[in-house]
């Protein structure tokens, strides 16, 4: 049995010495990804913070609380599955991808128009920003549409598009998750002064230093 | 918490002649110019393998780093310490989390990740082949690899690749509060007590030979080495990194009244360079090849970790699901 200097880890009873390699993971056993997007403060637009993996919305919304708004101030969370965000090409830093994509027919339209969230990037390696939301019963419409209405000034890198109802949405009445942030002092480097200590430690050894 | 070593082996995509020519003139264009490579980006196989395997060790080694440090949550001294460090390993898993998923958007799924580095395939970093053996090791890893580290991702996070800068441009602003944590409780122990004092310096002389060999061995300056160069993915050569920390953590580790274990670790003052006793490669070598005091203790844990949850992840697995890399 595996012998370690840490007494719970010698409880496991793991095997000492060579051991057959694991069997390789199967697909999804990490399951599926999913996108997330904070706001700072009220009034801030949202904004993307990187993905999570998880096995359903809910669960993904928790995974992202933890990830991306455990350590900074936040007020609101939306998650969307990745599979439910359309991605326009990437464009140079200077350039507007509105004026360099033939926007294509869509192949299939909703009866009634549907609601959608548009995100742009404004410079590569930077985050995807909510710019606003749009009316239409295709992404190629809302896509059109976003151009109209927030395409003016480039540069506009990169597009996302996401029907409001594939985003989860944090609630105005959720907000108190994120209050005890500012209570965990102990993990901001401002909490750890050690000037005084330094100082008093020379001061009372200055003969005994190197 | 991740140095450079060991990572820019050469590959068998070096040969660039293969690729297109117009789409890596472009490529190369955009990278002079300062803009970033997104995930969807046409990228020269060299790119893309070299940041996979960069990208998959620095998640490895936060994963595998966060091991030595969690050792020590249960038998942190007093309250404050505990609950900090627990922040502390907490951020670690987090920036692993963060940088699968960048290594993700060139290609390589989570699951053949995990897997590679359970069966010994992929590397992580070195240090963490040896034991934390008292709660001043636990300081001193907190303290000088997370300023190596902090020297590596600082330079990283100045690279090509937009995920990668985005996930470290996160992961640097929770390393401030590691260092300090780290700085701190050095200090305490440094200027406590005659036996507290003792600890901090025996931990110290067993860290510095690994926290040498942190940035790996020196570069061979190779073709090779100029391209990542020139893409923006090698930052900083080994021994730049190597002075850059020595330069910024010497003096204060002298200014405690604390002996580096290295009679010839001096700064010429003429080069301005730092002196050392070469680090011993041959034991780094063996090391990183398996054989150091826990490398089968942290593969084993992390081995046991993702066996005994496996039932847990298929039970909450949607018949559904359908795998879509993330998108940035």
């Amino acid at each position: 049995m595996l012998k370690s200097l840490d007494p719970r880890v010698t409880r496991l009873n793991l095997p000492d010495g060579e051991v057959p390699n694991m069997e390789p993971k199967q697909e999804l056993d990490q399951f599926e990804t999913y996108e997330a997007f904070h706001q700072k403060k009220d009034g801030a637009a949202f904004t993307y913070v990187g993905p999570v993996h998880a096995p359903n919305e809910d669960v993904a919304f928790l995974f992202a609380k933890e990830q991306y708004s455990r350590r900074f101030a936040c007020v609101g969370l939306w998650i969307a599955r990745t599979e439910n965000i359309m991605v326009t090409p990437y464009v140079g830093d200077t350039e507007s991808v509105y004026d360099m994509i033939a926007i294509e027919e869509p192949a299939e339209r909703s009866a009634e128009p549907e609601k959608y969230e548009i995100f742009h990037l404004k410079k590569r390696g930077k985050a995807h920003t909510h710019v606003g939301r749009v009316s239409a019963t295709s992404y190629q419409e809302a896509l059109q549409e976003a151009k109209q209405q927030f395409g003016e000034k480039p540069p506009v890198v990169n597009v996302w598009v996401v029907k409001s109802k594939h985003i989860l949405q944090s609630a105005e009445e959720d907000k108190d998750m994120w209050f005890t942030i500012p209570e965990k002092k102990y993990r901001e480097a401002t909490a750890y002064k050690v000037m005084d200590k330094i100082t008093k430690y020379k001061a009372e050894n200055n003969n005994a230093t190197v | 918490m991740y140095g450079g070593g060991n990572v820019f082996e050469a590959t068998k995509f070096d040969d660039l002649q293969a690729e297109d020519p117009v789409k890596l003139a472009e490529f190369e264009a955009r990278i002079a110019r300062g803009e970033k490579i997104e995930p969807n980006d046409w990228m020269p196989q060299l790119y893309r393998k070299q940041l996979i395997r960069m990208i998959e060790q620095h998640a490895h080694s936060e994963i595998i780093g966060a091991l030595p440090e969690g050792t020590w949550i249960t038998r942190a001294p007093g309250f404050r310490r505990k609950m900090a460090q627990m922040a502390k390993v907490q951020d670690e898993v987090g920036h692993a989390q963060l940088l699968y998923s960048a290594a993700e958007t060139l290609g390589k799924s989570r699951e053949q990740m995990l897997t590679d580095l359970i069966n010994g395939k992929s590397k992580y970093s070195n240090v963490f082949n040896y034991p934390a053996l008292t709660w001043a090791d636990s300081n001193v890893i907190s303290w000088l690899i997370d300023a190596g580290a902090i020297v590596n991702q600082m330079a990283n996070a100045r690279g090509s690749y937009g995920p990668y800068c985005r996930a470290l441009d996160r992961i640097c602003a929770e390393e401030a509060f590691h260092l300090k944590y780290g700085h701190d409780a050095v200090v305490h122990l440094a200027t406590g007590t005659p036996k507290q004092r003792e600890m901090v310096q025996a931990a110290l002389n067993r860290w510095w030979p690994p926290i040498m060999t942190f940035f790996g061995p020196s570069d061979k300056m190779s073709t090779h080495t100029e391209t990542l160069m020139r893409w923006k993915v090698k930052m900083a050569s080994n021994d730049e990194c190597r002075q850059q920390f020595l330069d910024m953590y010497v003096p204060k580790i002298w200014e405690l009244g604390l002996t580096v274990p290295d009679p010839n670790l001096k700064k010429n003052a003429e080069t301005g360079q730092w002196e050392f006793t070469e680090p011993d490669w041959d034991e780094f070598k063996r090391v990183i090849n398996g054989d150091g005091p826990c490398n089968a203790e942290r593969l084993a844990v992390r081995r046991t970790a993702e066996e005994r949850g496996t039932w847990v992840r298929h039970a909450l697995l949607n018949p559904k699901a359908k795998y879509v890399k993330p998108l940035a």
